[in-house]
């Protein structure tokens, strides 16, 4: 399958008032194929959001490289920002607009003619089940059909690559199922899907590889298959604290020093299981 | 990638249609303006129903020791009138059982009275004698006057002397006009020996009914006064009319338009620019910060619109509120003066019609125009300072300074004798508002003559408002800034374990501020000092050491790893230092001639002068040596290390060479007192902060520094010391008219046009990397 996201060495850094600068994210790789869900889990503070922001070019790496979809992000951001559509936790849609006001918004940002893009919308609403929804100003809708929205939204110029960012947070357990379906018909439409979260359940359900991210490092990365056989724990949640724990206390005992070599090699170079995981 | 300008368009119309859906902002910036003016026209009627002059209460003690003949009331109009607004009680001194005065106090005191007049005993008396002895007088010195009417033609001496013998008569009456004295007891009571025991009048100052009272009292006894003179002239056979000597009737030729454009002129520009600004305000901040709380700027950011094309959008929809704003106040404004002032007119009020007038619709076109152009201005920075913003109600915090700031520059223009010139065409804002004025008045060949000069610095102000607004939308760590704590040991621990070779740009704009902050302090309080050499070299000493440089050196210390690259102390190439020498010499002829434009356009007072004429006297008179070394090498040396050195070498390590500069430049103007030397050593830090840049160092920029200070001072000197100069360099200055020296032309051409090579050379050539002192590594000097 076709390397959309290839990530290398990737690295963030803020300055801080206290700390001179804070490491947000520290020397992560890896890479994402067409097809494939790849989860980024971990818990509130792992560095997942900062990840996400540099591959969707709201935040510029401090160092490392990112290319998608044969772009390269230091050079040709605004190729990548055609060939991704991001959602992130909030919706953040526009309360004043109508969902579909909104749609042809980005869409025409996106330089769609429109023709087509009235075409898309209907098309896409259809699939959605937001035709009902259509007029209604986004400032009146609930959760539920603003996430919809928001994914109509990041669809509209059917990018090859979808970035999720903690998409299912306040969701209602049956929006959140819905919304998993949605992502997994993507993936059999032949999408990359890079999907944050620090659900467990959600990983097992619908990612075919993850990588555990913790203190802004990559922990270690793989199907779950491949991560339990190599950790010897068949339970994903024991396996994920055992990994933590593992890192913190290594980290507490060398300080700094494990931060410059990692845990384990990361798999940027194995191949997917695409579609390891059903919903 | 180029900015495409339907993208521009699109997010503008989004942001015009989002805002206009939104109710709070169409009431604040289009239903709010048509009803403000009627509302405030209807307020100031009921206010000015209430606006009635209220009576004052009045205490008399010593009524009795008035004159009975000659009532404090003199019949008249005027008199009549303000009598009615004074309720008067009376004292007799006999019923009183303290002093009188003690009396007065207390009565005013404790309200019970405005004012308190005190009549002393023994007033009459005096009055009556005195108009005994004043009709005597007289009588004699009109009869010596009627002799030399009747002998026109006696000799010059008899002439001056009977001028005299007038004037003494005059004098004399003129002490008998003078004669009946008020005090107020806050004054020391005056002794008149042969005058009358003075009206004691006891008021409150800090009451505004006592000051009322003051005044109404004081016009019934300059009434009386006048009445009285009249009547003793009269009685000595003078003609009362002398009481009125001077008698002023005025001729106004101005016509009435013209009158009422200059009231108009006033109010209209203040108005246009302050709803401009409010007019920017909320939409900036629902754009920016807004946007930010609502989390939908992040989708925008990873939308294919680039960070230019976004700011341009939001920008022009700030500027069509900014300007819609401003535009229906102005019409609202128009509309209800219109028939506020014609109703005036048809209810006989003559002197309000002819006061105001309707408002005139080419006042309304002429500020349109000027409105463009400052309402982009405005709108650019309130775009820039509210993407500084987390939240809406943060962004009201930092707007606010926005306003007090722009307010000034708006109300320059109101002070007396501020008019439109080259000068005050170069401010921001109070250009426009006199140029506006200019245009609304008709001074058109005035107008015209600076509206480029007008338009080009706000052109230039818009330019680098958007600039800085991009540049905001392109930081993110402004447009991501989240909630930090801020704990004062960890940050300090963090200053001294990540200490840096050179600041950062916060310390080096922290140590600017504090440079600043302690010149102003330091200046005001050496200003009491002594005026004399020795005070003002220890002065200059305690400023530039203790004040500018001292702040760096402790900061480059305390924060830095390394005090050489922090002051930018780098080993210099010999030919750098020519170069420098050389361009301190080429340039001084040229800023000679800028000094001298700035001290034509922006005049100082008189007073300022004066000083500065005494500190000029002061420093010819001391010796040549103490004169260089106190005003060309320290200043040169303290301040270059501060500002070509710590502040550059921050800024330029984070922010970029220019941005370096033009804020070294811009504090190094600054720390200069006076506003024409302000100007000057502005442009002047601009240039040193180019050699600063591509010497890699500071020495070259004290060596440019001192030889340019040195000039000042021996150019100076050889004014009034004509052996300073050799003989061999007639052909380079001439004497003034004023009897000083200056450049000749030639000279100043040329030397212009060698500093520009030069310049020209340290700009184009490979920039120097800098050797420091102590260690063998290199680092090239465009840091960025």
């Amino acid at each position: 399958m076709t390397t959309m996201v290839q990530v290398q060495d990737l690295t963030k850094t803020y300055p801080d008032l206290s700390e001179g600068t804070r490491v947000a994210v520290d020397r992560i790789s890896f890479s994402v194929a067409a097809g494939e869900v790849f989860g980024v889990l971990g818990p509130n503070g792992a560095g997942k959001t900062t990840t996400l922001r540099m591959l969707s070019t709201i935040l510029r790496p401090t160092s490392g490289q990112i290319i998608i979809n044969q772009a390269n992000i230091d050079t040709e951001a605004h190729l990548i920002r055609k060939s991704i559509g991001f959602v992130s936790n909030n919706t953040a849609l526009y309360d004043r607009m109508s969902a579909r006001e909104l749609v042809e918004y980005f869409g025409r940002m996106h330089d769609m003619e429109r023709d087509e893009l009235r075409e898309k919308i209907e098309i896409l609403f259809k699939k959605l089940c937001m035709e009902d929804i259509g007029n209604v100003p986004c400032g009146q809708m609930s959760t539920g059909m603003k996430q919809k929205v928001s994914i109509a939204r990041a669809l509209i110029h059917d990018p090859p690559v979808l970035i999720f960012d903690e998409a299912s947070v306040g969701l209602d357990v049956m929006v959140a199922r819905a919304l998993l379906y949605t992502i997994s018909g993507l993936r059999d439409e032949g999408k990359c899907i890079i999907f944050s979260t620090h659900i467990m359940r959600e990983v097992e359900k619908l990612c075919d590889r993850v990588a555990m991210m913790h203190r802004g490092r990559i922990l270690d990365i793989g199907t779950l298959e491949e991560l339990a056989d190599k950790h010897q724990q068949n339970d994903f949640e024991d396996l994920f604290f055992s990994l933590l724990t593992r890192h913190d206390q290594q980290k507490n005992l060398l300080g700094d020093q494990v931060d410059m070599q990692p845990l384990k090699p990361t798999s940027v170079t194995r191949r997917p299981s695409a579609g390891a995981a059903t919903v | 990638m180029n900015m495409k300008w339907s993208r521009v368009w699109l997010i503008y119309a989004r942001e015009m249609r989002d805002q206009i859906r939104d109710r709070r902002t169409m009431f604040t910036i289009f239903v709010l303006p048509l009803l403000l003016y009627p509302f405030m026209g209807m307020l100031m009627l009921q206010v000015a129903q209430f606006n009635s002059e209220h009576p004052i209460g009045v205490t008399w003690i010593g009524q009795e020791n008035w004159p009975q003949e000659n009532p404090l009331l003199v019949d008249s109009d005027a008199n009549r009138k303000t009598n009615d607004l004074i309720r008067w009680n009376y004292l007799a001194t006999s019923e009183l059982k303290i002093d009188a005065q003690a009396e007065a106090e207390a009565l005013v005191r404790e309200g019970r009275a405005d004012l308190v007049l005190i009549t002393k005993p023994g007033f009459r008396d005096w009055l009556s004698q005195s108009t005994m002895v004043v009709n005597e007088e007289t009588r004699q010195t009109t009869d010596a006057g009627l002799t030399a009417t009747a002998s026109p033609f006696e000799s010059k001496s008899n002439s001056e002397s009977n001028s005299k013998s007038n004037s003494e008569s005059n004098s004399e009456s003129n002490s008998e006009l003078n004669s009946i004295s008020i005090a107020s007891i806050s004054s020391t009571p005056a002794t008149h020996p042969s005058g009358p025991p003075p009206l004691l009048t006891v008021v409150n100052q800090a009451s505004d009914s006592s000051v009322v009272a003051m005044k109404r009292v004081g016009h019934l006894l300059e009434g009386w006064r006048s009445a009285w003179l009249r009547e003793q002239l009269a009685e000595a056979n003078l003609n009362p009319s002398i009481v009125d000597v001077i008698n002023v009737e005025r001729v106004d030729i101005a016509p009435p338009e013209t009158k009422q454009a200059l009231v108009w002129s006033k109010i209209l520009p203040l108005i246009m620019l302050v709803w401009a600004l409010t007019g920017a305000f909320y939409p900036a901040i629902d754009l920016c910060a807004g946007e930010k709380e609502r989390g939908t700027l992040e989708t925008l950011l990873c939308s294919p619109a680039s960070r230019t094309e976004i700011v341009w959008g939001k920008l022009l929809t700030v500027i069509c509120f900014s300007i819609s704003t401003a535009v229906l106040n102005l019409f609202s404004m128009q509309f209800t003066s219109t028939f506020v002032i014609n109703q005036f007119a048809s209810a006989g009020a003559t002197d309000v019609v002819q006061a105001l007038g309707p408002l005139p619709f080419s006042s309304l076109t002429w500020l349109i125009v000027i409105l463009l152009p400052i309402s982009a201005m405005f709108s650019a920075l309130a775009l820039a300072v509210a993407a500084l913003a987390r939240s809406s109600k943060e962004a009201q915090y930092y707007l606010m300074p926005l306003l007090l700031g722009g307010l000034p520059l708006v109300m320059l223009p109101m002070l007396p004798g501020v008019s439109l010139g080259t000068g005050t065409a170069t401010i921001p804002v109070t250009g426009a508002v006199l140029l506006s004025r200019a245009l609304i008045e008709g001074h058109y060949t005035e107008a015209f003559l600076f509206a480029p000069i007008v338009i080009g610095v706000t052109v230039m102000c818009c330019l680098l408002a958007i600039r800085w607004a991009v540049r905001q939308f392109e930081n993110e760590s402004v447009l991501f800034r989240e909630s930090e704590r801020f704990e004062f040991r960890a940050w300090i621990q963090n200053l001294f374990q990540h200490r840096t070779p050179t600041a950062t740009a916060n310390e080096a704009m922290l140590c600017g501020t504090i440079i600043l902050v302690a010149l102003f302090f330091g200046r005001m309080s050496l200003a009491s000092n002594e005026l004399s050499w020795t005070s003002m070299t220890q002065s200059t000493i305690v400023i530039q050491i203790g004040m500018i440089l001292a702040p760096c050196l402790v900061m480059a210390t305390i924060l830095t790893s390394s005090i050489w690259k922090a002051l930018r102390l780098g080993r210099p190439r010999f030919a750098d230092m020519l170069f420098c020498f050389g361009l301190g010499i080429s340039l001084h002829p040229a800023y000679m001639l800028l000094s001298s434009a700035i001290q034509t356009e922006f005049q100082l007072g008189a007073d300022t002068k004066e000083v500065l004429g005494y500190i000029d006297a002061m420093i010819s008179a001391a010796p040549l040596w103490s004169v260089v070394l106190t005003l060309a090498v320290i200043p040169a040396i303290c301040e270059e290390l501060a500002f070509r050195g710590f502040i550059f070498a921050g800024l330029s390590q984070e922010q970029g060479t220019l941005r370096a500069i033009i804020v070294s430049a811009l504090f190094f103007g600054l720390s200069h007192g006076v506003l024409q030397q302000t100007i000057g050593a502005t442009i002047m830090g601009l240039i040193l902060g180019v050699v600063a840049w591509r010497t890699g160092g500071v020495l070259g920029c004290i060596v440019l520094h001192m030889t340019h200070n040195t000039l000042t001072m021996v150019v100076a000197r050889a004014g009034k010391q004509a052996d300073l100069i050799p003989s061999g360099l007639d052909w380079a200055f001439e004497r003034t008219l004023e009897g000083g020296l200056a450049y000749t032309n030639t000279w100043t051409i040329l030397s212009m046009a060698i500093a520009s090579l030069i310049l020209g050379a340290l700009v184009f050539n490979k920039p120097t990397s800098a050797r420091y002192f102590w260690a063998k590594d290199r680092i090239v000097a465009t840091e960025s």
